[in-house]
């Protein structure tokens, strides 16, 4: 074991920390206004784009991640080229994120949709009682009651994200796992569980830097639904 | 100053509410009363557009309108004359009672946040919470909670405010309190139409009662007429569940 190794090669690493972590923010960030749309639909239930999100659901939930971002990295040109735009190889960071955003767009809407089905009926027809708009319910009474209860869900979403992410190498992406290729091959492979060390370290840190995060808003969390009045297990503490 | 024509209702493929004709006047108080699953609360959900009726027509306030091509305008302009008190109080659960009271007013009438909080207190003061105006509703009785949704409907100045079994799902020892409140709404001049399973309450507080039957409007007229000089085998089977009226037969 060569720590002396792992500390050299550390610092190479910080210059693609932020390519992982600009992926993860940005899957995370569209595939959540995603879902948001597949919520809305599955919920309202309509009519033929509620079957087109089974069929989607259905296909992100049983084929491999891995699988989905080599569809993703060889579809997009075939597709490109149907709309008539030629083109012959998309940016692997480019198929990468879309392909996340799209498995997360299916994988957290299966988050939002029973969060937004526990919110009592009634509180909706108050507000429509007292003729609030489409957009002022949502705003004011569906997204802060939804927010505290799909909040653990998200979390765990989030961890499934960054895990997901480190799969992305597989089609060329340089982030934190496409350098530890890189970095294992230029030593023909003599040191590989140092870099890959080095590489739960890095992860490690990131995921107890997440965790820290949402520590802050579970507390805050915990007592909204307090005062709310929710009394299950998984609410108030 | 409401009249509805006509209405029909149907949920699920079954006729709900069956030609209802119904109208109110300013300043009425009117009781809805009927078998359980006989259409009371639809027609009220009706009434503020919770539910939409396959046909019929309404006049409120002098506008008269379709039901079955209701436009989305529309719809909110209705509810904003309209105000309900649920069974189940529907407080926002994530707001204050000061909040609850005071957000549709700042929200759907655009009132300034000074004139809806003074209007809030006003409220608040006359169902007798003024004390509890940063109290979340899970921290309040069920009584209390219905009081501030009155305060809440009454805080938008509704034309008509329609109450459904408001005191339905309180512990008895807290009937009390909300009948009283709703007693002196009734007394303010308020426009109410009451759904309610209290008969002795609505004999008194009433101006007309309605009895509802499978749907259907059975026999209205006075608290007199239904409660004690009914003719009508439906009402007078109904009634007799809750205690044995002097008819003058
Ligand atoms: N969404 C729905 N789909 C189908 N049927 C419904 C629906 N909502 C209500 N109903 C039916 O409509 C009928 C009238 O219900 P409603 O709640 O208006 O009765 P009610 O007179 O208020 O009764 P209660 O005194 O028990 O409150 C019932 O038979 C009920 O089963
Ligand atoms: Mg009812």
């Amino acid at each position: 074991m060569n720590f002396e190794y792992m500390l050299e090669i550390l610092p190479r690493f910080f210059s693609v920390i932020p390519v992982t972590a600009l992926i993860i923010a940005v899957s995370f960030i569209a595939g959540l206004l995603l879902s948001v749309g597949v919520t809305i639909i599955r919920v309202k239930k309509i009519p033929v784009f509620n079957r087109l999100m089974d069929i989607y659901l259905s296909f992100t939930r049983s084929a491999p991640i891995l699988l989905q971002l080599f569809i993703f990295y060889f579809g997009i040109p075939v597709l490109l080229q149907a709309f008539g735009i030629a083109v012959t190889n998309v940016e692997p960071i480019v198929a990468a994120i879309a392909c996340l955003v799209f498995y997360n767009g299916a994988f957290m809407s299966e988050i939002l949709r029973p969060a937004y089905l526990a919110i009592d009926k009634g509180q909706f027809e108050a507000a429509d009682s007292l003729g609030y708009t489409g957009w002022q319910k949502f705003s004011r009474i569906t997204m802060p009651q939804l927010i505290p209860i799909a909040l653990p869900g998200m979390t765990n979403a989030m961890i499934h994200l960054i895990h997901d992410s480190s799969l992305i190498f597989a089609i060329g992406v340089v982030d934190i796992m496409g350098l530890a290729n890189i970095i294992g091959s230029e030593t023909y492979g003599l040191y590989q569980v140092e870099v890959f060390l080095t590489v739960a370290v890095i992860y490690w840190v990131i995921s107890l830097i997440f965790e820290q995060l949402v520590k802050l808003f579970d507390k805050r969390r915990r007592k909204v639904l307090k005062f709310e009045g929710y009394t299950s297990s998984e609410g108030a503490g | 100053m409401l009249n509805i024509e006509n209405l029909l209702l149907r949920l699920g493929g079954n006729d709900i509410l069956k030609n209802i004709d119904l109208s109110v006047e300013s300043g009425e108080v009117v009781s809805l009363i009927g078998p359980s699953g006989t259409g009371k609360t639809s027609l009220l959900r009706c009434i503020n557009l919770l539910e939409a009726p396959y046909a019929g027509r309404m006049t409120f306030e002098n506008d008269t309108y379709d039901f079955s091509k209701i436009s989305q305008r529309d719809k909110l302009r209705l509810r904003r004359q309209t105000a309900m008190v649920f069974q189940q109080y529907n407080l926002f659960k994530n707001k204050t009672v000061l909040e609850n009271v005071m957000e549709a007013q700042v929200l759907v009438q655009k009132k300034s946040k000074q004139a809806a909080y003074d209007e809030s207190l006003d409220q608040l003061e006359k169902v007798g919470l003024r004390n509890k105006l940063d109290s979340y509703p899970a921290r309040l009785s069920g009584g209390q909670q219905q009081r501030v949704s009155i305060a809440r409907a009454l805080a938008v100045h509704p034309s008509v405010i329609l109450f459904d079994e408001p005191t339905s799902a309180l512990d008895p020892e807290l009937v009390g309190e909300v009948l009283h409140t709703i007693r002196d709404v009734a007394k303010s001049g308020m426009t109410i139409l009451l759904v309610t399973h209290e008969m002795r309450f609505a004999k008194d507080i009433s101006d007309r009662v309605i009895f509802m039957d499978n749907g259907q409007v059975e026999e209205q007229g006075t608290p007199e007429d239904i409660f004690n000089r009914s003719q009508n085998p439906r009402t007078r089977q109904f009634l007799s569940q809750f205690y044995t009226p002097n008819f003058e037969i």
